[in-house]
């Protein structure tokens, strides 16, 4: 059996494909550990929204609890000594006074 | 060589033979037995190692969070850990209970639940709980442990961050986070979410390994209470006081507005912190405004006076004979506070008498005042969106007695709820139209308050009939009668006053020494913002009255709540007589 000798063109088109293929292969792989990359990003990404909007919940829950009406109620006589006004005390921008109802 | 050169490739084959022989053999075996484990027994097999190697746990949504009706925060659910056992194959019980036992001091293990643990342990149960909804910093201490066949998970619990506030509105969830009472329970569906489905995977030791998602779980809605907590916090606290200084077994106040049946604040003393639900007594958790039947005494007068208008009995003109001051019906005599003499119609409700109310009634007639105690409704549910409303007690006609159109005229041998009564002013307050009341609203309303649904109304009295028995005689309680503590500076009132005796369930008797006080009314009289019921059951000491003792606590809840609400006042607050002038001019 005598092996035919290849002549350049071929030995050219067949390293071009080995090339090719090596690349194709070479940018899949690129793009699988990209992909993934970006999916770790994008996990960690939410993991952290995740915990963003949670501590926003508890931060709505403390202000919510700061601000209920009891404690805003104690703080108020208790430690600013604040007084309920008296009715006369109360002023009201929508009537005159001096109108007479009777 | 020759000669043995046969012999040895015929042994060589011969051995290849046999072992080729023995090689198939094992194989044949093999594929056998694997016949058997694939084929014949592959469902039982597969059975048993799922049981072994995975199990299937639920995973509870975020349930849906609470708001009042501007959008401040009543419930929500918030991460919370919790600790628990998973025992595997090779674990003896000492050892399993001997690790659990090493958390008691870290998250204040009882007795009694180291007892259930460690029956659940004997049980051989998959997974156990140590202790639910614990601190993050407890959690973490646990974790630094470290100890084989213990984990700590993630949960969800329920918080209330204004407490008490509105807690007989709100109920209260158990440890699985579901419903049990209040909104908690009759929204429950639309609050839970749907439940997700964890696949938790074990190895031959039972030991977790790993843990997939199969279904995620999907979170509740949200739910917009009618309620302001402003307005709710001012109801609790004046409440809390009135009870507190009368000494009273409980009290109740509703407030809504007429207009569109919306609940402003739904108040219960003695009251309970939904977030260590449930309380202890169970009794705490009664919702007075919708749970508790019971006589309304003179609050009731208001439908005997609207049958007596609607059915034209009598006139605001007419006379009735009160100089007695008692009236004897049946063998039954009833008696009035205190002598009157000769009243109007009109002044016979103002002055609440008992004697004027029953021969109006004996005008009216059985099947009249029948008919209009049931147009408003009297023994049935007023429909709020909240579970466990009571009907009320309101016997049918075939059942009435001699004694019946007295009784009922003044609000006895009938039970209602504090909502049934407020239902019934606020047909009074809207002009004869009956408005539904609602707990739950669709949206926030950062503004004011939204009207009713236009059909939602349905006519009861005529307009006429409401608007002259505002003016001219509930208008009148608050200024001349017996409520007239429900003044508000700046503001008319119109409202009725209520003093029903208790019954003794024992003997059967009216007791003279225990009552039940009330008033019902709404301001502005002439386009109410506000409508409310109090209710103090069993006052003590000299004080009794519902004029004495409900009808304060109406005014200073009202005095608040207007300002609250930026109402102007309809004439100068520092006058305080012209309401009193005006309706005794407007009076014939």
């Amino acid at each position: 059996m005598v092996r035919r000798k290849l002549d350049r063109k071929e030995i050219t088109a067949a390293a071009g494909c080995i090339l090719l293929a090596v690349a194709t292969l070479t940018f899949y792989i690129w793009h699988q550990a990209a992909v993934i990359q970006i999916g770790f990003q994008t996990g960690r990404l939410e993991e952290k929204m995740a915990a963003l909007k949670e501590d926003i919940k508890k931060l709505e829950m403390n202000r919510a609890a700061l601000l209920a009406p009891e404690r805003v109620d104690r703080i108020a006589r208790e430690e600013l000594r604040l007084v309920e006004p008296q009715p006369e005390q109360i002023i009201y921008e929508d009537i005159n006074p001096t109108d007479d109802y009777e | 060589m020759n000669n043995l050169a046969p012999s040895y490739q015929t042994r060589v084959q011969k051995r290849t033979i046999i072992l080729a022989f023995l090689f198939f053999l094992w194989f044949l075996v093999l594929t056998l037995r694997l016949i058997e484990l694939q084929v014949i027994e592959h469902r039982r097999l597969h059975e048993a190692v799922t049981r072994q190697s995975q199990y299937e746990r639920s995973i509870v949504p975020e349930r849906g969070a609470i708001y009042d009706r501007h959008g401040q925060i009543l419930a929500r659910s918030l991460p919370a850990p919790a600790v628990c056992l998973i025992p595997g194959d090779d674990d003896l019980p000492a050892e399993l209970f001997a690790r659990a036992e090493r958390l008691k001091n870290i998250v204040n293990l009882s007795e009694k639940d180291l007892q259930k643990i460690k029956s659940r342990i004997e049980s051989k149960e998959n997974y156990i709980y140590i202790k639910r909804k614990i601190g993050w910093d407890q959690a973490e201490r646990i974790s630094r442990l470290n100890l084989k066949n213990i984990y700590v998970q993630r949960e969800n619990r329920r918080f209330y961050p204004l407490n008490s506030l509105a807690a007989h509105v709100l109920g209260g969830v158990n440890v699985d986070g579901e419903g049990q009472s209040g909104v908690e329970l009759q929204y429950n569906a639309r609050l839970e979410g749907v439940k997700g489905l964890s696949l938790i995977l074990r190895d031959a030791n039972k030991r977790r390994y790993d843990w997939e998602i199969l279904k995620e779980p999907e979170s509740g809605q949200d739910l917009v209470l009618t309620l302001d907590e402003t307005i709710q916090y001012i109801a609790e606290r004046e409440l809390e006081k009135a009870v507190r200084e009368h000494e009273a077994s409980w009290g109740t106040v509703l407030i809504s507005h007429p207009a569109s049946g919306e609940i402003l604040a739904m108040a219960t003393c003695p009251t309970y912190d939904p977030n260590d639900y449930p309380p202890s007594p169970f009794e705490l958790a009664r919702n007075r405004a919708i749970q508790e039947n019971f006589e309304p005494g003179s609050m009731f007068k208001i439908v005997t006076a609207a049958a007596a208008r609607e059915a034209g009995a009598v006139g605001f003109n007419e006379h009735f004979d009160c100089s007695e001051g008692k009236i004897r019906v049946a063998g039954w005599t009833i008696s009035d506070h205190k002598k009157m003499g000769i009243l109007t119609f009109s002044e016979v409700i103002i002055h609440s008498s008992n004697v004027g109310t029953i021969k109006v009634g004996q005008r009216v007639g059985q099947d009249n005042l029948y008919r209009m105690i049931q147009d408003f409704r009297f023994g049935q549910k007023t429909g709020l969106d909240l579970p466990g409303e009571e009907n009320g007690i309101f016997h049918p006609l075939p059942e009435w007695s001699r004694t019946s159109i007295a009784a009922h005229s003044i609000g006895y041998e009938i039970s209602v709820t504090g909502a049934q009564i407020l239902q019934a002013m606020n047909i009074i307050a809207n002009r004869g139209v009956l408005i539904p009341f609602r707990i739950a609203r669709t949206s926030l309303d950062p503004t004011g308050f939204s009207p009713g649904p236009a059909d939602a109304g349905v006519r009861i009295i005529s307009e006429r009939t409401a608007s002259e028995l505002t003016s001219r005689v509930f208008e009148g309680v608050v200024t001349d009668g017996t409520g007239q503590a429900a003044q508000v500076d700046g503001f008319s009132v119109a409202g009725k006053t209520g003093t029903a005796r208790r019954l003794d369930p024992e003997l059967g008797v009216y007791l003279a020494s225990r009552h039940l006080a009330s008033f019902v009314g709404f301001v502005p009289a002439d386009r109410p913002v506000l409508s409310m019921v109090v209710v103090l059951d069993e006052p003590k000491y000299s004080l009794q009255y519902g004029g004495q003792v409900a009808a304060p606590v109406f005014r200073e809840i009202a005095r608040r709540v207007l300002l609250y609400l930026r109402q102007t006042p309809q004439f100068d607050p520092n006058t305080k007589t012209v309401t009193a002038q005006l309706r005794s001019q407007e009076r014939p």
